[in-house]
C-alpha cells in the first residue's frame, strides 16, 4: 500500500484519477461485491478524508466517512503499520483520542502557486504526497508583499494542522505566472505581474519562512510536474501549455525544461498572432495572450453586456449549448492551435500537453486547438505529435513548485533524517 | 478541476435582478442613516457592499434582514414589491443573513445548529438521521472542512463556525444570502476557507451580498462593488475594471460618484 501510494504521486483527493508511471493508465477498475473490495474502498475513503482535513481524530474519521468506529480503528492501525498514516495521542472534548495524519517521513516541502487570481499552497513530503493544501482567491492586481505575508501565515497554519514543526520544512518552491530571471530572482520583464516587479521573490519569502526558497515561472514548473508525475512521464521532448489568464509554454527538450538566457523561454503568450489585434499587457499588439487568454476571451464575451460573466459562467453556458460562448472558446482554441503548431514545427516534440485553468473547458477548447494544430503541422499524418490534456488538473504548477524545492534538497541530509 | 465537477444547473447570465432596492431611506430620530440608496443583486452574483464606518452598510443589511424597516423606498424581490416586516418575513421571502456574531449555539452540535427552529420531523418525532444526512450534503456542497457534524460548535475554529453559520443560512434554499463581515477576526487559512465558500455560493446560483472592510477579500471574490458613503450611494463598479485605489477613493470621498448632493436642497430630514 505504501509503495502504491507513493508511486502514484499525488492523486487529486477524492477524484479517483491517479497519475501513474504509465501515462495511459485507465481508471483502476473497482471490483465490487466482495469483502476485499469493500475493505479497499474503505481504506481509500479514510485516506481521502485525512487528506481533505489534514488531521482528524478516529472518532471524527468515523463521522466523516460514515464507517463504524471499529472499522476505522482497524484500518487506521493497518495503514499506520504500513507507514501511510501516522497516529499521535491527543484529546477531544476532554477524552483521549487518536489524531490521524498522513505520514511524512523525511520532512516536508511547500509548493506555492501564485496565478493572476488564485493562490494555491500545498504541503507535501519529499515523494510528492500532498499532506494538506489550501487554495484562495486573490484580488486582480495583487502585490508581492501582502501575498507573501498571507502565504507565510497560511504555511504556519497548515504546519500546525498536520501536527508538524516548523523545523520539518526543508524547502519552499514558488511558481509565479510570469517569467523569472534566474540571475536576479525577479520577474524577468516588468509589467507582466505589476505588483511583483522588482521584488527578489525567493529571498523575500525565505526571510518570512526561514528556509531555502526557490522560484520559477509556473509554465516551466507545470512542465516539470508533467515530466515527473503527469502526461509527459518517460518522454524527453514535450511542450506543456498553460492556458489561463496568461498563456505560457513549458518546453522540455532532451528531458530538461528549457529556461533560456533570461528565463523567458516558452513565453508563447507573447507571440504576435494578429498585428491588428488588441494591445497586450506586455505592450505589444495582438499577442496570443491578448487574443486567447481567459481574460481576453471574457473581454470579448462581456463587451456589450450589462452583466459581466466570469470564466465558470462561460464554460457552463458553453456546456449547456450557448452558441456565443462555444464560439468564443473555439476561437481562442484555434488561435492557440495555430501558434502551437508553429512551435511544434520548430521543436518537433513527442507530445503537447494542454493544461492551465482554461483546460477546464475540456473538449470545447481542446477540439479546436487540435484541429488548428494538426492543420498547421509540417509532419505527415501518422507521425504527428500527440495533443493530450493534463493529468494533473490545476495542480501541475504547485506540484512543479514542490519538485523545484525537492530537487534542491541535499540528499545526504535526507538520509540522516531518515534514520 | 474538470468539467464534470461543474454544477450545470442553468443559472447564468441572468439579466433580471433577483432583488432590487430603490430609494431606500432610513432615519433614526434626527440621524439620517440612509438616503435614497439603490442596490441590485442578480442571481449567481457576489455584490460587495463597502464603505467607511457609519456609511450605512449595517443599516442596509438590517433592513434586508427585517430587523429595521425603511422609512421610504421600495424593495422588489423577484419582480414583486415586498415589505420585509420582520426577520421571519425575510426568511420566508428567501433572504438569509449571517451576522458578524454568527448567532450559533455553542452548546449544540453542528446538526442541531443547522436545523434549529425547523427540525426535520417524521410522524412528530425529530428525524436525527435525515438531518445528519442533509447536513453532510450541505457541508459537502460547500466543500466545508468540518471534521464531524456531531461536534459541539464550541469546539470548532473560527472559519469552521463561519462555515456552519453560512450552511445554516442555506437550509431553506434562499435566493439571496447576506454576509456581514464574514472574514473579520479570522486567520488566513480560515479566510481562505470562507472566500472559497463564497465562490461556492455564487456557483450554486445564490445572489450574495458581502459586507467587508477588507478590500483584498472584496476584490478577490466580488463581481460588483457598491460603495456607500455617509448613507448614500457613491458608485457601483465592476471589479474587472476597478483598482484598489479607485475603491478607496470612492469610500473616502476623494472621488464623487453622485453621493454629495446638497443636503439642504434635498428632501427634509
Amino acid at each position: 500500500m505504501l509503495a502504491d501510494l507513493r508511486r502514484t504521486g499525488s492523486p487529486r483527493p477524492g477524484s479517483g484519477a491517479r497519475p501513474g508511471y504509465d501515462v495511459n493508465v485507465p481508471e483502476p477498475r473497482r471490483p465490487t461485491g466482495n469483502q476485499a473490495a469493500l475493505r479497499e474502498a474503505n481504506r481509500s475513503r479514510i485516506i481521502d478524508a485525512v487528506k481533505h482535513h489534514g488531521a482528524l481524530t478516529q472518532v471524527e474519521l468515523a463521522g466523516t466517512t460514515g464507517l463504524s468506529p471499529a472499522t476505522v480503528s482497524n484500518i487506521v492501525k493497518e495503514l499506520s503499520t504500513s507507514g501511510v498514516l501516522h497516529t499521535a495521542p491527543s484529546t477531544r472534548s476532554g477524552r483521549r483520542a487518536q489524531r490521524v495524519t498522513l505520514a511524512h517521513q523525511l520532512g516536508l516541502t511547500v509548493g506555492i502557486h501564485v496565478s493572476t487570481r488564485h493562490m494555491h499552497v500545498a504541503l507535501a513530503d519529499t515523494r510528492y504526497t500532498v499532506v494538506t493544501e489550501h487554495r484562495m482567491p486573490l484580488a486582480r492586481h495583487h502585490r508581492a508583499d501582502s501575498e507573501l505575508d498571507k502565504a507565510a501565515l497560511l504555511i504556519a497554519d497548515m504546519i500546525e494542522s498536520v501536527d508538524a514543526d516548523r523545523e520539518e520544512i526543508l524547502g519552499v518552491g514558488i511558481a509565479v505566472a510570469a517569467p523569472v530571471d534566474h540571475g536576479t530572482g525577479m520577474i524577468a520583464r516588468r509589467g507582466l505581474m505589476r505588483g511583483w516587479d522588482g521584488i527578489p521573490i525567493a529571498e523575500s519569502m525565505a526571510q518570512r519562512v526561514g528556509c531555502p526558497t526557490y522560484v520559477d515561472n509556473s509554465s516551466n514548473l507545470a512542465a516539470l510536474a508533467e515530466l515527473r508525475l503527469g502526461a509527459a512521464r518517460g518522454r524527453s521532448d514535450v511542450v506543456v501549455l498553460e492556458l489561463s489568464d496568461g498563456i505560457g509554454a513549458g518546453i522540455v527538450t532532451g528531458g530538461r525544461v528549457l529556461a533560456g538566457q533570461h528565463g523567458t523561454a516558452g513565453e508563447l503568450g507573447h507571440v504576435v498572432v494578429d498585428p491588428h489585434g488588441p494591445v497586450c499587457r506586455c505592450g505589444n499588439r495582438g499577442c496570443l495572450e491578448a487574443v486567447a487568454g481567459i481574460d481576453a476571451v471574457l473581454d470579448v464575451v462581456n463587451s456589450g453586456r450589462s452583466r459581466a460573466v466570469n470564466f465558470t459562467d462561460l464554460v457552463v453556458a458553453a456546456l449547456t449549448g450557448d452558441d456565443e460562448s462555444i464560439r468564443a472558446i473555439a476561437d481562442a482554441g484555434r488561435a492557440v492551435g495555430r501558434a502551437v503548431a508553429g512551435l511544434a514545427n520548430v521543436l518537433d516534440p513527442q507530445r503537447v500537453v494542454v493544461g492551465g485553468e482554461f483546460a477546464r473547458a475540456g473538449e470545447l477548447l481542446v477540439g479546436p486547438i487540435r484541429h488548428a494544430f494538426e492543420a498547421g503541422l509540417l509532419r505527415d499524418v501518422g507521425a504527428l505529435p500527440e495533443l493530450v490534456q493534463t493529468e494533473l488538473g490545476g495542480r501541475a504548477p504547485v506540484l512543479g513548485a514542490l519538485a523545484l524545492a525537492i530537487d534542491a534538497l541535499d540528499i545526504q541530509d535526507l538520509v540522516i533524517h531518515d534514520e | 478541476m474538470t468539467t464534470t465537477e461543474l454544477d450545470l444547473r442553468p443559472r447564468v447570465p441572468a439579466t433580471e435582478p433577483v432583488m432590487s432596492l430603490r430609494g431606500i431611506t432610513k432615519r433614526f430620530g434626527a440621524v439620517r442613516a440612509l438616503s435614497r440608496v439603490d442596490l441590485d443583486v442578480y442571481p449567481g452574483e457576489v455584490v460587495a457592499l463597502v464603505g467607511d464606518n457609519g456609511a450605512g452598510k449595517s443599516t442596509l443589511v438590517k433592513i434586508l434582514a427585517g430587523v429595521h424597516q425603511q422609512d421610504d423606498g421600495t424593495i422588489t424581490f423577484e419582480n414583486a414589491v415586498v415589505s420585509i416586516t420582520d426577520p421571519a418575513a425575510a426568511r420566508e421571502l428567501g433572504i438569509s443573513s449571517v451576522f458578524q456574531d454568527l448567532a450559533l449555539c455553542d452548546n449544540l452540535d453542528v446538526v442541531a445548529n443547522l436545523f434549529l427552529g425547523h427540525e426535520v420531523t417524521t410522524g412528530g418525532v425529530i428525524d436525527e438521521e435525515e438531518m445528519e444526512r442533509r447536513s453532510w450534503e450541505l457541508l459537502r456542497q460547500l466543500s466545508a472542512r468540518i471534521p464531524s457534524v456531531r461536534t459541539h460548535v464550541a469546539a470548532l475554529s473560527g472559519g469552521q463556525r463561519q462555515s456552519v453559520a453560512i450552511a445554516r443560512a442555506l437550509v431553506g434554499e434562499p435566493k439571496v444570502v447576506v454576509l456581514d463581515e464574514p472574514t473579520a477576526a479570522l486567520g488566513v487559512a480560515q479566510t481562505a476557507e470562507v472566500l472559497n465558500l463564497i465562490e461556492r455560493l455564487r456557483e450554486r446560483g445564490h445572489g450574495v451580498v458581502f459586507v467587508s472592510h477588507n478590500l483584498a477579500d472584496v476584490q478577490a471574490v466580488a463581481d460588483r462593488v457598491v460603495v456607500l458613503r455617509l448613507g448614500r450611494n457613491n458608485g457601483t463598479f465592476n471589479t474587472r475594471d476597478i483598482s484598489y485605489e479607485d475603491i478607496i477613493a470612492a469610500i473616502t470621498g476623494a472621488t464623487d460618484h453622485g453621493a454629495s448632493r446638497n443636503p439642504f436642497t434635498e428632501e427634509p430630514a
